[in-house]
C-alpha cells in the first residue's frame, strides 16, 4: 500500500500523538455548581491526585483510532499489487479484419496470463481488466471496420494504470493487420508508445481491391457489369462470387448458402428483390463502395423500404442512401445492388466502374480492410528495443482510490462511538475524608 | 413580569377561600367572623342588658312579656389584614438555569394575594432583598397586585436578614404568609415569629424546596452556597448519602418547630403539583396537614 498524499498521514499521526500526550497531561477538575443546602453536605476532604497511567482508555483508543483513520482517508491510499517482470496488454482484433474469430482467440488466450489486460478493438477499442480470459473466450467478431489507433490509445491509458504493478509493459496485438486498419494518426500515436509491440498476425480475409478468387457474370454477353469485370482482369470462375443481372433463382440462393461465397442480385432492369419503386426517382452524383468512388450522375428509381433489415449496408449513394446491401445466408452472403448501369456511354469502361465492381464484388464483410500491411509498415508497427518500461509510461491524472470512502466511514463511526462514551463516562471518585480540601480540588 | 404573565396565576385561584383559623378582632366588616358581638341582623343570643349597651339593642317586645330587659347579640364579620413575606435572596435563584424557586415563591405570593383580596382582605407585600426592604402596606384596592407584581419583578441575588422584615409585616396585620427557603436567618425569624403567634397572629409558612436540592445532580462534584461563596463542599458518594439524611431531617425539624408555633407550614416542591393545589393546601389548613404529595 503507496499514499498519493503522504502529508495528511504525517498529520494523522501528530494529531493521534497529541490526543496521546494529552490523555497524559490533562488533569481532571471536579465539575461544580452551586447548591443553596450545600450546608447539609458534610465537610470532607477529596484527595487530589495526580495519575500517571492516561485515563479513559477506551476514549483516548478512540480518539487516536479517528485521527489515524482520517489522516489516512486524506491521505489517499492505494493498493499497489506485487510487482511482475513483465505486465502485458493484448489487443484483439475482431473487426471484419480477421477471417477467423477463433484463431482470434486461441492466439489472445495464449498471450494473457492472470494480471494482463485485454483491449477488444475494432473501430473502437474496449478495456477488459479483470477476467480478461474469460473474455478472450467470448470474442465475437464484429462488422465494424478496424481501427488500431483507438486500440493503441487505449493501450497507452491501460499501460499507466498497470504500470504499478510491473517493471516492464509488454504491448501485443492480435490482428490481421490490414492497411485499412492504418490512419493517419496511427503513426503519431505508435510513436507514443515508448517500447516495442509484439504483432501477432492471424489470417486476414480477401482484399476487397484483389482480384477475388474468381467471379462469374449471369446476363447478356454486352453486358456493361461483365465487360467491366472482364477490362479489370478479374478472373472468370464461379466458385466464389457470382453476379445475376437478371433473375437470381432458388439455385442461386443455395449455392451461396453452401460455402462462404457471394452472391450478387445485380438487376440489369428493375429493382433487387425488396427493392421498393422511388415515387419521384431522381439523380445521384456519385456511389461510394468500400474505397471505391464512382463520380457520375446515376438515376435513381429504387430505395431499401425502412422495413428492410439488411446485415450491413455495403454501398451508399452519396447523400447516404443505401445503394446496396447485404444479407447473410448460411455461410455465404447476398448482395443487392440497385446501382444502375448506363446502357449508352462509356461508363463502364471507365476504371472507376471497374473498381466499383469489384468492390462490389468483394466477400461481405471485407470493404475497406484493403490489402495487407507491408513488411515495412509492419516493421515500423512492431518498432525495436527493449519493452516499455515502467518509468517510461507516465503515471494516471486520476487514481481511483477505493478504500477512501471506507476509512471515511469508519472514521465518523468511531467518532460517534467517541461522543457516546464521553457521554457516557461517570465521574471517578477518590477517598473522602479530612477537613478542607475542595478549594484544593478546585484550584 | 406584568398581569398578562401572571394572568395564568390568578385564573389558577378563581374560587379558593382562605378563611381565617380563628376570631378575628378587627372592627372593620368583613369576611371573617370577628369576637366582637354586634347589633347586626346575624342574631346569635339574647344578653341581659348592662349599663353602657347601646338602648337601639334592647329587645322591646321580650322586655313586654318578660318584665326584663334584654339586648339582641349578633355575630360580626370582620376584615383579617394579610401580609405575605417573601424572600428574595440568592438561594431562591436555583437552579441558575432557570430560577425555579424564585418563579415558584412569586408565583404563590401573587396566588395568595389574589385569594386573599378577592374575600375583601386588606394584602400587602413585604420583600427581603439585599437592595433593600420594600413593603407595600395591606390595602384592598383593585392596584394593589399591580404593585406587588411590579415589586416583584427583580432578580434574587444576595444574602438579605428575614427576621427585621417579618417584624414589620408582623406588626402590620393579623395574618402573615412567610413564602422562603429557610436558609437564612431562620432562628431569629421564628424567634420574631413566636411572639406574633403568642399574641394570637395567624402564621402560614410556605417552604420553597427544588427538586434538585431533594436529589442533587450527581456530576456536580463541588458544590457552592450562593449566598456565602467561601462555602464549598465536595458531593461525593457518601457524602451524599449524609446530605440527603441531614437535609431530610433539617425539613422535618423545621415543619416541627413552625408547627409548634401553631403556624400552617407547607413545603412546596418546584415542578411537583399545579398551582392551585398549592394553594389550597395552604389556605385550607386540613388539606395542609397531610403530607404533600
Amino acid at each position: 500500500m503507496s499514499f498519493l498524499a503522504p502529508l495528511f498521514l504525517y498529520i494523522g499521526i501528530g494529531v493521534a500523538a497529541g490526543a496521546l500526550a494529552l490523555h497524559f497531561i490533562v488533569t481532571r477538575q471536579p465539575a461544580s455548581g452551586v447548591l443553596p443546602t450545600v450546608r447539609f453536605v458534610p465537610d470532607s476532604t477529596v484527595r487530589v491526585t495526580t495519575v500517571a497511567r492516561p485515563e479513559d482508555l477506551l476514549l483516548l483508543l478512540l480518539r487516536v483510532l479517528v485521527a489515524l483513520l482520517l489522516g489516512a482517508a486524506f491521505a489517499r491510499p492505494i493498493l499497489v499489487p506485487r510487482r511482475r517482470p513483465v505486465a502485458r496488454i493484448v489487443v484483439a482484433d475482431v473487426s471484419p479484419a480477421v477471417a477467423s474469430i477463433e484463431e482470434v482467440r486461441d492466439s489472445t488466450r495464449a498471450l494473457l496470463a492472470p494480471g494482463d489486460a485485454l483491449i477488444i478493438a475494432d473501430s473502437t477499442a474496449r478495456v477488459v481488466r479483470s477476467g480478461a480470459e474469460a473474455a478472450a473466450r467470448r470474442l465475437e467478431r464484429t462488422s465494424r471496420a478496424g481501427r488500431l489507433s483507438p486500440a493503441l490509445i487505449a493501450a497507452r491509458r491501460t499501460a499507466a494504470e498497470i504500470r504499478a504493478g510491473a517493471d516492464s509493459i509488454e504491448l501485443a496485438i492480435v490482428s490481421g493487420f490490414r492497411a485499412g486498419e492504418i490512419d493517419g494518426a496511427t503513426e503519431a500515436i505508435r510513436a507514443l508508445w515508448p517500447g516495442r509491440i509484439r504483432l501477432v498476425t492471424v489470417a486476414a480475409p480477401g482484399d476487397s481491391l484483389a482480384p477475388p478468387a474468381g467471379l462469374a457474370v449471369r446476363g447478356t454477353p454486352d453486358d456493361g457489369v461483365a465487360l467491366a469485370a472482364a477490362l479489370t482482369g478479374l478472373p472468370q470462375s464461379d466458385s466464389a462470387v457470382r453476379v445475376v443481372r437478371g433473375v437470381a433463382t432458388r439455385d442461386d440462393s443455395l449455392w451461396a448458402a453452401g460455402g462462404r461465397r457471394l452472391l450478387v442480385r445485380w438487376p440489369a432492369g428493375g429493382a433487387p428483390p425488396g427493392w421498393l419503386a422511388r415515387a419521384q426517382p431522381d439523380t445521384a452524383g456519385a456511389v461510394i463502395a468500400g474505397e471505391a468512388a464512382l463520380v457520375t450522375p446515376l438515376e435513381r428509381r429504387w430505395a431499401l423500404p425502412p422495413s428492410a433489415h439488411p446485415g450491413r449496408i455495403s454501398a451508399r449513394w452519396v447523400d447516404g442512401a443505401p445503394a446496396a446491401a447485404d444479407y447473410g445466408v448460411g455461410s455465404g452472403c447476398i448482395r443487392d445492388v440497385a446501382v444502375p448501369v448506363p446502357l449508352k456511354g462509356d461508363l463502364v469502361l471507365r476504371p472507376s466502374f471497374g473498381r466499383l465492381v469489384r468492390a462490389l464484388a468483394a466477400p461481405c464483410g471485407t470493404e475497406g480492410v484493403g490489402p495487407g500491411l507491408g513488411q515495412a509498415e509492419m516493421r515500423a508497427l512492431a518498432g525495436s528495443g527493449p519493452l516499455a518500461a515502467r518509468d517510461a509510461i507516465a503515471p494516471p491524472d486520476q487514481v481511483a482510490t477505493p478504500l477512501v470512502p471506507w476509512l471515511l466511514g469508519a472514521a465518523l463511526a468511531l467518532a460517534l462511538v467517541e461522543l457516546l462514551v464521553r457521554r457516557g463516562s461517570a465521574p471517578v471518585w477518590s477517598e473522602v475524608g479530612g477537613e478542607f480540601p475542595a478549594r484544593e480540588a478546585a484550584a | 413580569m406584568s398581569i398578562a404573565t401572571y394572568a395564568p396565576v390568578l385564573d389558577a385561584v378563581r374560587g379558593i377561600g382562605w378563611p381565617a383559623l380563628r376570631r378575628v378582632r378587627s372592627a372593620v366588616p368583613g369576611p371573617h367572623l370577628s369576637v366582637v358581638r354586634g347589633s347586626t341582623a346575624e342574631f346569635v343570643e339574647y344578653r341581659p342588658y348592662r349599663q353602657g349597651d347601646d338602648p337601639r339593642t334592647i329587645d322591646w317586645k321580650l322586655v313586654g312579656r318578660t318584665d326584663r330587659v334584654y339586648v339582641r347579640v349578633s355575630q360580626e364579620r370582620a376584615v383579617l389584614p394579610t401580609m405575605l413575606l417573601l424572600d428574595a435572596t440568592a438561594s431562591l435563584a436555583f437552579p441558575v438555569s432557570t430560577n425555579a424557586k424564585w418563579e415558584l415563591a412569586r408565583r404563590v405570593a401573587i396566588g395568595l394575594a389574589a385569594v386573599a383580596r378577592h374575600r375583601g382582605d386588606p394584602v400587602g407585600l413585604a420583600l427581603a432583598h439585599p437592595g433593600g426592604a420594600r413593603t407595600i402596606a395591606p390595602r384592598t384596592r383593585r392596584t394593589v397586585l399591580d404593585e406587588m407584581m411590579h415589586a416583584l419583578d427583580l432578580a434574587p441575588a444576595g444574602d438579605a436578614p428575614l427576621a427585621p422584615v417579618a417584624t414589620d409585616a408582623m406588626r402590620r396585620s393579623a395574618r402573615v404568609a412567610i413564602v422562603s427557603d429557610f436558609l437564612g436567618d431562620a432562628d431569629a425569624l421564628r424567634a420574631a415569629a413566636a411572639t406574633f403567634a403568642a399574641a394570637g397572629g395567624e402564621l402560614y409558612v410556605v417552604h420553597i424546596v427544588d427538586a434538585g436540592e431533594l436529589d442533587p445532580d450527581p456530576r456536580r462534584l463541588l458544590l457552592t452556597d450562593p449566598e456565602q461563596p467561601g462555602l464549598r463542599r465536595p458531593m461525593s458518594p457518601p457524602a451524599r448519602v449524609t446530605y440527603l439524611r441531614q437535609f431530610t431531617a433539617w425539613r422535618e425539624r423545621l415543619a416541627r418547630d413552625w408547627r409548634a408555633l401553631g403556624a400552617v407550614y407547607v413545603m412546596l416542591v418546584t415542578g411537583a403539583e399545579p398551582l392551585r393545589r398549592s394553594i389550597r393546601r395552604i389556605t385550607n389548613p386540613e388539606v395542609a396537614a397531610r403530607p404533600a404529595g
